[in-house]
């Protein structure tokens, strides 16, 4: 990693706190302006094809003992990070979070984790600095790509050339926390096919679907990880590859979807850097449930309250989503990816998919 | 045990015997047995009473000789026994009185007075007395010196409870540093368990008595009150009795002691608000009590048959003088809408009297008395030669008129026929022959007629039915003008002076004056909270006079919020009647009550479930003026629940409580405000310390930010090297939402010069104090200029603004 990026970082930064000290000069009350990040303040931008945030503005401002408290936990991180940006180290969410309990004043400190996540999204928001370039890194880092792709990552121990299904095992090759340190250098794959549960990727590559289709096979693990989606976006747009999403049939699926896809609520400010517009939903469908006669859960009051908060979601408001969301809530039922499997074990890779993916027009 | 055989036969012996153990028991003696009437049931509680009643009658005595009390208690124990000493600084008491007022149940000056007073039955002292020989056996040892006299009165006496007499058993003089004033020493039983009562009934009655200088000094602890005002309570003046007020009983004692021969100059001396127009209205009240009313009839409106009735019955006045006299009356009579037996009275006198001056002859009075018998029989219809089938004569249609128009419609005839019909017989057989009757004769005929009919003829007619028949004849009805009894009749008739007092009852008169009640007023129930409670926060509130029962009074109501009062538990309540403090039987008093039922979290008071005391740091204290206040019960414990009283408890209350609530409102709101400061006076530092690390640049300051944060009002200095001196200015910057006016003191070791903004300087000790007085609006800022040498020292003192939202920058 280049010590340039890392000065341009720590640079920002200290703009930042250069900032509240001219607030406190010029006897201003400090304070800090965000985007409003709510899902009533993100907007489609026409351009780039993703959700942004739009212009409204909160401010964490000194003047309420609880602004006060967040400038000042704001402050103690930017000085923690400018001194990691320093040493060209790099910690976890989760470190920041039990770090904090080291700095000197009891004010600065994290009550959960939630809350250290969120300021560092807020910092990267201001500084316009992205978190991986703040070397602040995930708990967990991103998922597995199992497919015909050869690629070479920089790792702490030299590059790499890793071929991601004759290099690696049967998990796959192991997405590292900025994708952006990987090059691609050659791949015969024909799409990328994200899955949302594990169980679905093993039985995938177990029946050698990525063989047979050519597809790169990626695990999701629920909501997908920065790093899964930085990965999907730069397949999509440097390997010109067609992106599509399979998930359970349900309303929290579908954000799974659309946060590949559109990007997230509150990452709207990386939408540009993360989100894969052009992503296309394989299913489950509401429809397929009904066509396939699938086995079902009824919906739970919360799956009916989260399907009504999705047609108010701007990010879902096509004909599309609006007539599948309808047609669930009509039916009210819910299936899994595995409930495929009371078709036997073969059909999600000899029926379904092969259907599916050649009614959207990628096989 | 004796058998019935034996006794039987002796029933006249047994009665004897039980005759001869039979005997009129002395008020000291029933007294003796039921201690606990008045406050003396227990060893613990017989102390307090006894402490509270000598010192009830110290404040009286010296409040009534004009001199702010100074009252010592001492308790002390003596072996098995405890020793009371309390000594006022009053007028002293003769050595005449003196047995007698501590010697002698019942015997007082109050009893009988209207007036505000603290004792008023004569009992509570000498109650003591009696407590202290009961249980101890010795007398009590009274010392009292009068204004001016050169030795003091010294007596041993104790109660002869048999006759409820003083024995005295050592009278002599002696000598007292006090000039004047009296002591009293009693021994008795008791114990210290109640210290607590005691300490409140002491504290609490320095409370209200803030011209009072209270002492106390017992086994374990000493305390001193000292006064807060040296006003004394504005003189009550006694006001006679209130009509409304009285019972039987004390009327009787008044006719008997009045000097009024009628009745009319009794009301008007011995009672309040009755003059003679008000005497007239009970009077006339009285007589249709005690007399009842004549039933005025609707005489023929043709007065033949009266001419021709008056003109047969007299007899030997020649035939002109008869027809004229005659002629006369019937004009006389028939001219009256209605007529009653005493009109025919008047009206056949006033013939006599203008017929007779006319014909020279005299109308004599058995010739008057047949003329009105033959004129009376003439209106009701029932001379001797009228219709035997139609007794009643012209009662019963003058009767069928009046139940008619008194009965719904609904009536039908017959009924109403016999209605009236059975009320006109009532009237023909009544032995009194004038038709006279009372209100409640009158009832007892309506019913009577109501019943029959029900009964005879099946119609019903109900209570209203009646009581409109009755209103309807009772108002046709005429007073009679008989004289009244005189008050002699009327004292030993238990009878007609009851009626009287149902005539004074009935009468409206107006509220009694209240120049007879001295309230401590809301500003000295204010002070003596402060004097005893170390608060922030008082506040009192006094109440116009109201009446109740014929009595007058005043309440009033004090709340103490904060300070060092303790935090935990309810409020403390504190009742007063009359300035005496009440400390036993807190759950039966009527002022407990309306405390519990105010429902105080409107106050922002805490008060689980919304109801009940309080709790938190308060005293809430009520007390209650009146001539007489409605003690539960002798002991004169608690308050009993009269409407109106509580009514105007509650209002005390709320009054004072509107404050507390604006009160505990602002200091919410600045403790929040402190708070916030508290938190952002941590935060800010900090945070200013992190950006200078962070940036690399100094420190910042932050005051401004803070007064902009909080918005304070922020004064603050700045100095300017000016040649050899300094250039000093002082800013003040409003921050706040609202104008704030402040008064700045720079109090400057050197001489300041050249002040602007119509600043002063005065200089006291070296020390120059610039004062400024400077309205500056919200937003907005002014500048206070001077110079002064370079080595000056400064010192900013800033009032008008609460500390809260005040930042003073006070560096150089």
């Amino acid at each position: 990693m280049s010590t340039d990026t890392n000065a341009d970082a720590r640079e920002q930064l200290i703009e930042l706190a250069a900032e509240f000290y001219d607030q406190f000069e010029e006897g201003d009350v400090p304070q800090m302006t965000l985007p409003t990040r709510t899902k009533s303040n993100i907007e489609y931008d026409e351009d780039e094809n993703v959700w942004v945030y739009g212009d409204r503005q909160s401010t964490r401002s000194a003047k309420s003992v609880r602004g006060a408290r967040k400038l000042l936990k704001a402050i103690y991180t930017i000085d923690f990070l400018a001194e990691q940006l320093d040493e060209d180290r790099s910690s976890t969410l989760r470190e920041l979070y039990y770090l904090s309990e080291s700095w000197e004043t009891d004010e600065a400190q994290f009550n959960n984790q939630d809350e250290s996540n969120q300021l560092i999204e807020d910092l990267e928001i201001v500084s316009e600095v992205k978190r991986e370039d703040f070397h602040m890194r995930p708990e967990e880092s991103g998922a597995k790509v199992m497919g015909p792709l050869l690629l070479r990552e920089q790792t702490n121990r030299g590059d790499r050339d890793i071929h991601c299904q004759k290099d690696v095992g049967q998990g796959g090759y192991q997405i590292p926390n900025n994708p952006d340190t990987i090059e691609f250098l050659d791949n015969d794959a024909e799409f990328v096919l994200c899955v949302e549960t594990g169980g679905m990727r093993d039985r995938l590559v177990e029946n050698g679907f990525d063989d047979e289709y050519n597809a790169l096979v990626v695990h999701l693990g629920g909501q997908p990880a920065r790093a899964t989606r930085r990965l999907i976006k730069r397949l999509h747009d440097e390997l010109d590859l067609p992106v599509t999403v399979f998930t359970d049939g349900d309303p929290w699926s579908y954000r799974i979807f659309g946060s590949v896809s559109y990007g997230s609520i509150k990452s709207a400010h990386l939408s540009e850097y993360l989100a894969t517009p052009e992503a296309q939903f394989i299913g489950i469908q509401p429809e397929d449930i009904v066509e396939y006669d699938l086995p079902t859960d009824p919906l739970a009051d919360s799956d009916i309250n989260a399907l009504e908060s999705e047609l108010e979601d701007p990010r879902f408001q096509t004909d599309y989503w609006e007539e599948q969301i309808e047609l669930q809530l009509d039916i009210g039922k819910k299936a899994e990816q595995q409930a495929l499997a009371s078709r036997g074990l073969d059909f999600v890779t000899e029926t379904y998919l092969p259907e599916r993916l050649s009614e959207m027009g990628v096989l | 045990m004796t058998s019935f055989q034996s006794t039987l036969g002796e029933e006249s012996e047994i009665a004897e015997e039980l005759a001869e153990s039979q005997r009129q028991i002395s008020i000291a003696e029933f007294f003796e047995k039921n201690k606990h009437m008045l406050g003396f049931d227990s060893g613990a509680r017989g102390l307090v009473t006894a402490v509270k009643e000598a010192v009830d009658n110290a404040l009286d005595a010296a409040e009534e000789a004009g001199v702010l009390p100074d009252i010592y208690v001492e308790i002390e124990e003596v072996g098995d026994y405890y020793k009371l000493v309390v000594e006022d600084n009053g007028p002293g008491i003769t050595k005449e009185q003196l047995p007698k007022v501590f010697g002698k149940l019942l015997y007082g000056s109050r009893f009988h007075a209207r007036e505000q007073s603290r004792g008023q039955q004569g009992i509570g002292i000498s109650a003591a007395v009696l407590y202290s020989q009961l249980t101890s056996g010795k007398p009590a040892k009274i010392t009292s010196r009068t204004q001016g006299s050169s030795e003091a009165e010294y007596f041993e006496l104790i109660i002869d409870t048999d006759n409820n007499e003083p024995e005295i058993s050592v009278e002599e003089t002696t000598s007292w540093d006090r000039p004047h004033g009296t002591r009293i020493e009693m021994e008795m039983e008791g114990n210290m368990r109640a210290r607590q009562q005691l300490h409140d009934y002491i504290k609490h009655t320095a409370v209200v008595n803030p011209h009072a200088r209270l002492e106390l000094r017992e086994p374990k602890e000493h305390f001193k009150f000292e006064r807060a005002t040296d006003r004394l309570p504005d003189e009550t003046e006694e006001i006679r009795p209130h009509p409304h007020g009285v019972e039987l009983g004390t009327v009787l004692k008044m006719l008997e002691a009045t000097n009024s021969h009628s009745v009319s100059g009794f009301l008007q001396e011995e009672f309040t608000r009755v003059g003679s127009k008000t005497s007239d209205s009970v009077i006339d009240n009285f007589r249709d009590r005690h007399f009842g009313r004549e039933m005025a009839w609707e005489p023929p409106r043709d007065g033949a048959d009266i001419a021709a009735a008056v003109s047969d019955a007299t007899a030997n006045k020649g035939a002109d003088a008869t027809d004229a006299f005659a002629e006369e009356i019937a004009e006389a009579l028939t001219d009256h809408d209605r007529v009653a037996y005493h009109q025919i009275v008047e009206t056949v006198s006033d013939a006599a009297e203008a017929v007779g001056d006319g014909f020279g002859v005299t109308f004599g009075s058995t010739v008057q008395e047949n003329a009105v018998e033959a004129a009376w029989d003439a209106v009701l219809g029932v001379s001797d030669e009228a219709d035997e089938d139609v007794p009643d004569g012209r009662r019963r249609a003058d009767l069928y008129g009046l139940v008619d128009e008194a009965t719904s419609t609904r009536k039908d005839d017959a009924t109403v026929e016999s209605l009236a019909s059975r009320i006109a017989n009532r009237f023909r057989n009544d032995e009194d022959d004038r038709d006279r009757l009372t209100h409640d004769e009158l009832a007892e005929y309506v019913d009577w007629a109501a019943e029959r009919t029900a009964e005879r003829e099946d119609a019903s007619i109900g209570d209203t039915a009646r009581e409109n028949v009755v209103e309807a004849v009772w108002s046709v009805m005429e007073r009679v003008p008989d004289e009244v009894p005189k008050v002699s009749d009327l004292a030993d008739n238990r009878d007609a002076s009851s009626e009287l007092l149902d005539a004074m009852r009935a009468t409206d008169i107006m509220a009694p004056p209240t120049n007879c009640l001295a309230p401590i007023t809301d500003e000295l129930v204010e002070a003596g909270l402060k004097k005893e409670f170390d608060a922030d926060f008082y506040a009192a509130a006094t109440r116009d006079a109201e009446v109740t029962g014929g009595d007058p009074f005043i309440v009033e109501a004090g709340i103490a919020y904060g300070g060092e009062l303790p935090t935990d538990g309810k409020a403390q309540v504190m009742r007063f009647a009359n300035r005496v403090p009440l400390v036993y039987q807190r759950g039966a008093c009527a002022t407990t009550d309306v405390v519990k039922d105010i429902g105080w979290r409107n106050y922002n008071l805490d008060q689980p479930g919304g109801s009940g005391i309080p709790n938190g740091p308060v005293v809430i204290m009520v007390h209650i003026a009146s001539t007489n206040v409605p003690f539960t019960s002798e002991s004169k414990d608690a308050v009993a629940n009269i409407p109106e009283i509580e009514d105007e408890i509650e209002l005390a209350i709320r009054e004072a409580a509107r404050d507390l609530k604006s009160f505990l409102k602002k200091r919410r709101s600045m403790e929040k405000r402190r708070k916030k400061q508290d938190v952002l006076t941590n935060i800010l530092p900090e945070m200013a310390e992190k950006v200078s690390d962070v940036t690399g640049n100094e420190q910042p300051d932050i005051s401004d930010a803070m007064a902009r944060i909080m918005n304070n009002v922020r004064v603050g200095r700045d100095l300017k090297e000016n040649g050899d001196g300094q250039k000093v200015s002082v800013t003040v910057e409003n921050h706040s939402n609202a104008s704030e006016s402040l008064e700045v003191t720079d109090i400057v070791t050197a001489e300041p010069t050249g002040l602007s903004d119509g600043a002063t300087a005065v200089e006291m000790d070296g020390e120059w104090f610039v004062k400024w007085s400077v309205d500056v609006g919200s937003g907005d800022d002014a500048t206070l200029t001077y110079e002064t040498d370079t080595d000056a020292s400064f010192d900013l003192d800033v009032d008008g603004v609460e500390t809260e939202k005040l930042t003073v920058n006070n560096e150089h």
